[in-house]
């Protein structure tokens, strides 16, 4: 069999160039945009993921765990006391300032416990022991801080807010929605950094269940011994770290018109570019009815353009979506793609090109066979 | 019908066709009737907006007639639905136009092969054919050629080959030498002649060109929508 909608594709090829280079722009453009905001997501909720608390008690509407509130430490003792809870402690996440040599001044987003691999946080650390925290005024900081904070290495110090704190080693892919810098140090000197505010106080009680305790009862018994607190599990904690961005912030809206206008750039395109060589090839296709050939017979080389376009243009669009990844590296974000959002964005690019098409099949489907006839 | 002569592959029967201007009606044709044998050659003359392409239409199964009998290979399809026509279109007619209509993007070849395979054929038997097709009109030379490489005599055989290649039994050409220069024309008539008569293929030639009058075995002439026969005055 001829193939004749190739062969129409192939024939101008400039027009196919354009129509490839608009799915290809769609493509990449919600592949590089999701997989930034998946990325940033990741970030927003990496530390309630990695961290192996099973429940975690926040001050009542913590939105996320950025933002959490301080509530008294001696909580702790109340979950402590609670059948099936095997351990509990507290832990601060809060931001602080932070001085730089250059004079400027940062925040950061500090982690305080006492026994951080207990909890697995952080979970990659290079340079030094993270049990060496306890030992006083000392800091983890993550490597992407130097982004932000400029080159640093285990024995500088730094000022937070105004006490000098030793850095003994750095961590790994500690990241924040906001791109803040993350740092570890002991429950206690992070206490004393901030007592107006964090004295006696706590902002999170993490909880380990003892082999076989029932989720739900032990979240029960909490929530009646804490009546002012929220008690969420790992996953539901995480779900709504990650809402708040989405929904709250407005970023989740932003980033749907950014993803439906790069889809409506690469439809347009699409439509456009194949209606026009549609008209262009109309009397050859009136021809085709001439020959006895019906609808259908156009359809298929309508839908085949549009498929034929929709592939090369994903394929163009992922190559370009993969080699972006570096850049996105190297500015110290992360792009995250799952399998099932390629998957959607390849049947999305089918889906496009063929509704993009729609236009040309009802002009198509009014073409009169005595149209070849005419001069 | 008289037992020495071939059955007719084409009949037409009283046919008339009308067409509304506003509140007017005119009526193009008005009682054509004509058959058409197998091998035969036939010219139909006649002035501009006499309705010679309204009648190539309606024998070609792309329009209607208002009223009268078609008949294809003995089987009455005027009042066939559109889904049939095509399909007698398919079986059993080949076009050939002044415009050429090739597919500007398919090589001779492949015009003649996509014909093939409208008609139900595909593969190397398509391609075979396609090609044998090809050679017939003396385009072996220049079978992958696209369209715009071609002169408009290799184009209007390409497009002779097209309305060859396959099952079609009546061939309807419609002005095939108004864009052709006269020593090229004369040469494709005479191929178009030849190969349609090889192959029994009845043959309607739609034209103005008074050099088709001398290859084909009758001449109709219409004119006001009546139908004459003109080969007493052609000879």
């Amino acid at each position: 069999m001829v193939d004749v909608a190739l062969k129409i594709l192939l024939h101008d090829r400039l027009r196919f160039i354009i129509t490839v280079s608009g799915v290809a722009f769609a493509v990449t453009l919600v592949l590089v945009q999701v997989g930034l905001f998946l990325g940033l997501l990741d970030n927003a909720s990496i530390t309630i993921e990695k961290c192996n608390a099973d429940l975690w008690v926040t001050s009542r509407n913590t939105a996320n765990v950025d933002y959490g509130q301080p509530f008294p430490a001696s909580y702790l003792q109340r979950v402590r006391s609670v059948p099936g809870v095997e351990r509990a402690d507290n832990l601060i996440i809060w931001f602080t300032r932070l001085n730089l040599p250059s004079g400027a001044t940062e925040l950061v987003i500090t982690y305080g416990l006492e026994d951080f691999t207990r909890w697995n946080l952080p979970w990659v650390a290079s340079g030094g022991n993270v049990q060496d925290l306890r030992r006083g005024n000392f800091v983890f900081f993550d490597q992407s801080a130097r982004k932000r904070y400029g080159q640093f290495k285990a024995g500088d110090y730094r000022e937070f807010l105004g006490r000098r704190m030793k850095i003994i080693g750095e961590t790994k892919d500690v990241l924040s929605f906001t791109t803040t810098p993350i740092a570890f140090m002991d429950f206690h000197v992070l206490q004393s950094l901030d007592p107006l505010e964090l004295f006696d106080r706590t902002v999170y009680i993490l909880i380990k269940l003892a082999p076989g305790a029932d989720v739900g009862q032990v979240q029960a018994q909490i929530r009646r011994r804490l009546p002012y607190n929220d008690v969420h599990t790992r996953s539901t904690w995480a779900r709504r770290s990650r809402n708040y961005w989405l929904t709250t912030t407005g970023l989740g809206l932003s980033m749907f018109v950014t993803v439906f206008l790069g889809c409506l750039v690469g439809v347009v395109v699409v439509a456009q570019s194949l209606y026009t060589s549609t008209m262009e090839h109309f009397k050859e296709f009136a021809m085709v009815k001439a020959m006895g050939g019906g609808n259908p017979d156009v359809y298929y080389i309508l839908v085949k353009q549009a498929v034929i376009a929709a592939l090369v243009g994903f394929a163009i669009g992922a190559a370009q979506a993969a080699a972006a990844r570096p850049a996105v590296t190297g500015l110290g974000l992360k792009m995250i793609v799952p399998g099932w959002f390629f998957l959607v964005v390849f049947a999305g690019t089918i889906l496009m090109c063929l509704g993009a098409s729609l236009v040309s099949y009802r002009r198509i489907a009014k073409a009169e066979p005595a149209l070849v006839f005419r001069g | 019908m008289n037992a020495t002569q071939p059955e007719p592959v084409l009949r037409a029967e009283g046919v008339c066709k009308d067409f509304r201007d506003g509140r007017d009606t005119i009526s193009v044709l008005k009682g054509i009737s004509l058959t058409l044998t197998p091998g035969e050659a036939v010219v139909l003359e006649g002035p501009s907006g006499s309705g010679k392409t309204t009648l190539l239409s309606i024998l070609g199964c792309i329009l209607t007639a208002t009223s009268g009998e078609v008949f294809i290979k003995g089987q009455r399809v005027d009042a066939s639905k559109p889904g049939r026509l095509a399909a007698l279109r398919r079986d059993c007619i080949g076009f050939v136009f002044q415009q050429f209509n090739l597919f500007g993007a398919l090589t001779a070849q492949e015009n003649v092969e996509y014909a093939i395979n409208l008609k139900g054929a595909s593969g190397s038997r398509a391609r075979k054919e396609a090609a044998k097709w090809i050679d017939r009109v003396g385009l072996a030379e220049r079978r992958h050629f696209l369209p715009q490489d071609l002169s408009g005599g290799q184009k209007q055989r390409v497009a002779i080959a097209r309305a060859l290649a396959g099952p079609s039994r009546i061939i309807l050409a419609d002005e095939p030498t108004a864009n052709l220069d006269f020593h090229t024309g004369r040469i494709v008539l005479e191929l178009f002649r030849q190969l349609a008569k090889e192959h029994q293929r009845a043959l309607l030639i739609v034209t103005h060109d008074p050099r088709v009058r001398p290859i084909t075995d009758r001449t109709l002439f219409l004119k006001d929508g009546i139908l004459t026969d003109a080969t007493s005055e052609s000879t």
